[in-house]
This record gives C-alpha cells, structure tokens and sequence, in this order.
C-alpha cells in the first residue's frame, strides 16, 4: 500500500519521489491542505477508498496516512 | 500626470512569437504568422488559433508549482521572471513592501473552469477540485505573482477586457506617481483559447474564418479582413520613476510618458463607429505626455483585424494625429492575445522607440480603400521620439500609452 501511496503521491501531486518515507510528516512532503482535499478525492477516484480529508489532516506521518488506506482498505 | 517619469527597466513576454522576447521581436520582424489549426478547437465552428509554441510549465516552473497554476497565470509567471532578471532586480534582497504588482486579464482561468465543470457533469460535484476556485480567479495573477516574488506593496488585478494589459499599466503609472511604490510588476496575461470560449468569440462574428489559410487569417486593415485569431501568452514590464531607475544605474529600456482611458457608452461589443471612445483616450494620453497631435511618430495600433475595429480606429487616427505617424498591427503576427494584448503591444512599442524601427503589419496585401492612414507594410527603420500603444475592449473600454526612448 506504501508504493501505490507514493506514486499517487508523485504522478497526481508531483512531491518529489525522496521525500516519501514512512516517517516523513505533511511538512516534510510539502502537502498544505488544499493537497490534502485532493488526496482525499484522489485516493477515492484512484483506489475506491473513502477516507476524508480531515482523517489525513490527523494522521502525523505517511506511515500513519498508510495504515488509515490499510485499514478501510480492509473493510471493502 | 504631466511631469512624471516612468522608466521600463525589464520586459519579459510568452508569445504565439515564442517564449521570450528575443523570439516574439524576431517573429514580429519576420511578418509571418504562426497561427494554425489548432486540435483543442476540432469540434468548434473556427478551428485555428495562435498558440504558444514549446510552452513547457513544468520544465519553465517545476511540476510541483506548475500543477496548481492555470495557464494564464504560468505564462505570467514565466514573463515575469524574464522581466526581473533583464531588470537586474534581486527579489530575494529587495524591499517587497514597496513592489506592487498590478496586471491585466479578462476572463481568469476558463480552461481550469472548463475541466471541472467536465468533472461535476460526468462525476458529480463531490470531485470538483478544491484548486478550482484558487486556480481561475482573475485576481490569482497578482496573488500569485506576489508569492513568487515576495512584493507585499499593493497588488491587483485590472480587468478591461482586450484593453486589459495596458489599463494596468497606466494604474502601475499611477501608483508609481503618487509614491506608493517604487517598483511595479506591470503587464497583462491571458489563457483563452478553450472551446467554450472560441465557441462564444465565433458565435459573435468575431473571429476570423480563414481556415484554408491561417497564417493569412490575421489581416489588420487588409480590406480583406473577417475577424481576428486568438492568441494567448503575456507581457510584463518592470516600471520605476526614471529618477530612480537612474539612480541604480538600471538600463531604461523606455520611457512612458502619458496614459489616457475612455469608455465608449455606446455597445456592448461594436466599438464607436467614430472611434469617439479611443479618442478621448488618446488625446488624454496625449495631454498627459504635454505632447501635441502632430507629435506622435508611430502608432502600434489596436488593429485586431476585424472590420468594425479597424475601420473606426483608422478614422480616428485620421482625424486626430496630424503628424501622419506610421501606424502598424502586430496582430497580424500574434493573433489577438486579448487581455495580454496590450501589454505584449506596449513591450513591441518601447522596443520599436528603443531600436527606431517600425515592424510590418503582417497580411496587409489589399489595402482597405476605406482607410486613410500610412500603415507599415514591411519593417521600417525610422527616429520615433514618441509612440503610442492603443487597446479597446468588450464593453467599451479604451486605454493609450504613450510611449518614448529612453
């Protein structure tokens, strides 16, 4: 789930592929909260997860944005 | 403002000529037109435009900056920076407080309207993008050129349609003369060749339908002339008190010495059939240069190629300058680029004073009889002690530059 995160990241939103590691928070990867909305729809449009753009706000790393994707992805 | 000095120290254009302004000085020079059937406009009653050749955002902004700009704020940005950098201004080190920035546009960001609006049709309004409203607004144009650059004094957007790019250089004058900045990032941008908008421009009559010829479709005062073409792109100009601008030791490129605005009364779209409108702005332009109608060497005209315009504009050239000035369009090149028309045109005109040389209306093989005035058909070299930049658009509105060497 880390990868498909990651090149969503870098094809849709362009963030530069050596900033995303697990640990690297929203600053770290430049997302402002406009990115975030987009993620959101992103993540919806691109792998049918529903996770809202407030659930990605809170969670502190990518790791964590990965764990949430894991996790609804689990209950589709 | 009679007395006031406005240097250009730094010009930076995206043009249909190329992204820079040694290749839209050498497009214009040439006299040809790059304007060419245009695959965006397949489906569209006119399918030809005038577009930025080799126009890469992400390669000229960076990909991740690119994303969240539309294009007609991304050529702006481009200008911009080519503008600064022959200005020799260093943003990182200059008092941004006392940067304005005040540029032209009409109709903000279709093309990002137009793709979300294609979302909300086909996905529902849940999908719309959150950049919608922050990557079309008119207004982002200043915004953004603002972060770019960090210039905190006053910032805006003007919007007068194809009179866009020099309205906002005659309000960048303004401020310049009552001393709320001391620089002022100045020119126009605009990004419209998109179906829906073609589609609007051709249901009007206003464009050119010269489709078994585009190159030839951009025909000022040719009396062969049916409507103009679409261009797109931007042209920005750095504008300091020549004062100032000396005191750096800044190469001024040119000088604007007089602006004059007008509107119409009159039509929604169809110019005064006199050219009662632009009149008044010229001679108020004139007036504020202290300059006489017999002064004015060159006129770069509005000359968009169709018939109303160019005729009313002629007339009004006729009966107002008595220098018998050479008068060119550099429309027939660039096509109409609209709100960034006039501050590209203003740029083409500091450079014609700059280089004393008048550049060809391009297409002018059939000379309306109806159209008494001496118009460059091929480059011509020649002193220019003062030039003036005219602009009219939708709604009446006119603005004039005057414009001399440095």
């Amino acid at each position: 789930m880390f990868e498909q995160f990651k090149s969503l990241l870098v094809d849709k939103l362009k963030v530069a592929p050596d900033l995303i590691t697990p640990e690297a928070t929203r600053e770290d990867i430049e997302l402002d909260s406009l990115d975030v909305v987009e993620l959101s729809l992103m993540l919806n449009s691109e792998l049918g997860l529903t996770i809202s753009d407030d659930e990605l706000l809170e969670a502190a790393t990518v790791g964590d944005m990965v764990a949430l994707m894991e996790e609804r992805g689990a209950k589709i | 403002m009679a007395g006031i000095d406005v240097a250009v120290t730094g010009v930076g254009m995206v043009t249909p000529g190329g992204v820079g302004v040694v290749p839209t000085w050498a497009a214009v020079r040439s006299g040809r037109s790059p304007a060419a059937f245009d695959p965006v406009l397949e489906s569209n009653p006119v399918r030809i435009s005038c577009r930025v050749p080799g126009f890469d955002p992400d390669a000229l902004l960076g990909a991740r900056r690119a994303l969240r700009l539309d294009r007609f704020v991304q050529f702006a940005l481009v200008a911009a920076r080519e503008a600064l950098a022959d200005a020799g201004l260093d943003t990182k080190t200059w008092d941004g407080a006392r940067v304005g920035v005040v540029l032209g546009n009409g109709d903000g960001g279709p093309e990002t309207v137009e793709a979300q609006h294609r979302v909300m049709l086909r996905d529902g309004p849940g999908r719309v993008s959150s950049l919608l409203l922050p990557m079309q607004l008119p207004n982002m144009l200043a915004g953004q050129a603002a972060i770019e650059f960090g210039a905190t004094g006053p910032n805006l957007v003007v919007s007068t349609a194809c009179a866009s790019g020099t309205t906002a250089i005659g309000v960048a004058r303004d401020l310049l003369a009552l001393d709320r900045c001391d620089v002022v990032l100045t020119g126009g941008s605009e990004a419209l060749i998109t179906p829906l908008a073609m589609a609007g421009f051709a249901q009007m009559g206003a464009l050119s339908r010269r489709e078994d010829d585009p190159a030839a479709a951009s025909r000022p005062f040719d009396a062969d002339r049916d409507g103009f073409v679409a261009g797109e792109g931007a042209g920005i100009l750095i504008l300091e008190r020549l004062r100032d601008a000396r005191a750096r030791g800044a190469r001024v490129r040119g000088r604007i010495v007089g602006y004059g605005a007008s509107a119409d009364a009159h039509h929604m779209t169809s110019p005064h059939p006199t050219g009662a409108g632009i009149e008044s702005a010229v001679r108020a332009a004139l007036a504020d240069a202290g300059a006489g109608p017999g002064d004015v060497q060159h006129v770069n005209a509005h000359g968009t190629s169709t018939p109303l315009n160019d005729l009313a504009e002629a007339r009004m050239l006729k009966r107002t300058l008595t220098g018998d000035p050479l008068v060119t369009s550099t429309k027939g090149v660039t096509g109409h680029l609209l709100g960034a028309a006039g501050a590209v045109e203003a740029i083409l005109t500091v450079l014609s004073v700059d280089q004393a040389l008048v550049p060809p209306t391009a297409n002018l093989t059939h000379p309306d009889p109806g159209i008494d005035i001496k118009i460059a058909v091929s480059e011509t070299s020649m002193p220019i002690d003062l030039a003036l930049s005219n602009s009219s658009g939708f709604g009446g509105q006119n603005a004039v530059l005057a414009i001399a060497a440095a």
